[in-house]
């Protein structure tokens, strides 16, 4: 278990010259991002037909959906038991069992991982809910960076109308947690403009692709088509190197 | 009379019933206190009953999980009590974690952000085991996760583990104890 220095360096050289092979097609990892009401997961099933009809090997991981920590998380939502912080490291945890079970094995099988939702939504929310983003930004290191993030703007007034047109906003969702309104639609409204203002800054410190969610879904999806065609050939990221090489001593395959 | 000072006391170790030995004896004395123990939250009850296919977590997610446990037991029972003016005896606390973590080859830097939200212990106390004991069967936190994160079930990595995190523990205490000794006024030749 314990690694030495040498297996790391080992395993980064391998990562690099797996992940910058010109022969094969290598794994991308395409994020969406946005708040709730934003269209994100319409957008993304259009976007994953359109990429099997292309020919890729597709595969979509969601936000608290791992099958070890999501009824741990689920369970504690329901009776409100949760912490700002409790509810990050719970979240960072479900979200590390999928980057190294899921994530990191299908870009390593050269395979397009779609992730409805990624880190940043993390960031997003726990930096609304008064949280440092240094201090969070850090649980989710080794970081792995996507080849492509693409966020879905809409205005908190947008993102309200949506969300409340067909059901009422849950506890958490609603970050009745921390503005401590009674009334769920007006919480929901006061924190998803907070979660808007984080998501905004990150769009600019981690360079996001913006589409614009007030508009058609047809337009949407042709835009992130587009897109994805000019993004695809980015080089791989080395910022990468770390996350991928942990991962592979971890599974001994860092020779 | 002075009321008594409220108190963190952690006690740390890897063999979960030395530890817990440990903390009785501390919290007997006076002023009586009370014991938080680990997964006071139930988050590694819960992990139990999980099944197979969900995967095994590594050391990462385990020390996130054992971290959001931390911060329950802090909310519910180590706060309130030294609110209250009572003693707390954390049994294990976060030095048991971190050496968990780099017997595991997690980064000393992200395990010392992991924790930054959890106040320091007024003492720390250290239930360590002589290098030389057999480690194969300790209960407890580092046990637990020994057994159940990814390669754990190979009884040499987990062996190694448990006795690496002991050995950096009792370097822990040994720091501790020459910094509680009385220093030596130097010779003049």
């Amino acid at each position: 278990m314990l690694q030495p220095g040498s297996a790391l360096r080992l395993a980064r050289v391998r990562a690099r010259k797996h992940f910058t092979d010109p022969t094969s097609r290598r794994g991308l990892l395409v994020a969406f991002e946005g708040p709730d009401g934003s269209g994100k997961t319409t957008q993304r099933k259009l976007f994953k037909t359109w990429l099997k009809s292309e020919g890729y090997d597709v595969v979509t991981t969601k936000w608290n959906s791992s099958e070890l920590i999501k009824p741990i998380i689920k369970s504690r939502k329901a009776v409100r038991a949760l912490s700002p912080e409790e509810f990050s490291l719970l979240h960072g945890a479900d979200f590390r069992h999928r980057v190294e079970q899921i994530i990191l094995p299908a870009l390593w099988a050269g395979k397009l991982v779609i992730a409805d939702r990624f880190l940043f939504t993390g960031l997003a929310r726990d930096v609304a809910r008064g949280l440092d983003l240094d201090w969070v930004l850090k649980l989710y290191q080794p970081l792995l960076w996507p080849d492509l993030v693409f966020y879905f703007a809409v205005s908190p007034i947008t993102s309200g109308k949506r969300v409340t047109a067909t059901r009422t906003p849950n506890f958490y969702e609603a970050g009745q947690d921390v503005t401590h309104v009674e009334d769920p639609v007006e919480s929901y409204q006061h924190f998803i403009a907070r979660v808007i203002r984080e998501y905004e800054s990150l769009a600019l410190i981690f360079n996001f692709i913006t589409v614009d969610a007030e508009q058609s879904i047809g337009e949407q999806h042709h835009q992130i088509r587009q897109l994805f065609l000019e993004g695809q050939r980015r080089p791989w990221s080395e910022w990468n190197a770390d996350a991928v090489a942990e991962w592979l001593c971890r599974n001994g395959k860092a020779r | 009379m002075t009321r008594p000072k409220p108190r963190l006391i952690a006690v740390e170790g890897v063999d979960g019933a030395s530890v817990i030995a440990a903390a009785r004896r501390a919290v007997e004395a006076p002023p009586r206190g009370g014991i938080s123990h680990w997964d006071a939250s139930g988050v590694f009850q819960d992990l139990v009953v999980a099944e197979e296919a969900a995967g095994k977590p590594s050391p990462r997610t385990l020390l996130l999980l054992y971290a959001a446990d931390l911060a329950f037991r802090l909310r519910w029972e180590i706060r309130p009590a030294l609110a209250e003016g009572r003693t707390v005896v954390a049994a294990p606390y976060v030095e048991t974690a971190i050496a968990f973590g780099r017997a595991a080859g997690v980064p000393a830097g992200w395990l010392i952000n992991l924790f930054r939200f959890a106040p320091r212990a007024a003492e720390r106390r250290f239930a360590t085991m002589p290098l030389r004991r057999s480690m194969s069967h300790v209960d407890g936190f580092v046990g637990f996760v020994c057994a159940r994160m990814e390669g754990g079930t190979e009884g040499r990595t987990s062996h190694r583990v448990i006795k690496a995190a002991n050995a950096l523990l009792r370097r822990s205490a040994s720091r501790d104890m020459k910094s509680r000794q009385p220093r030596q006024p130097k010779r003049r030749g």
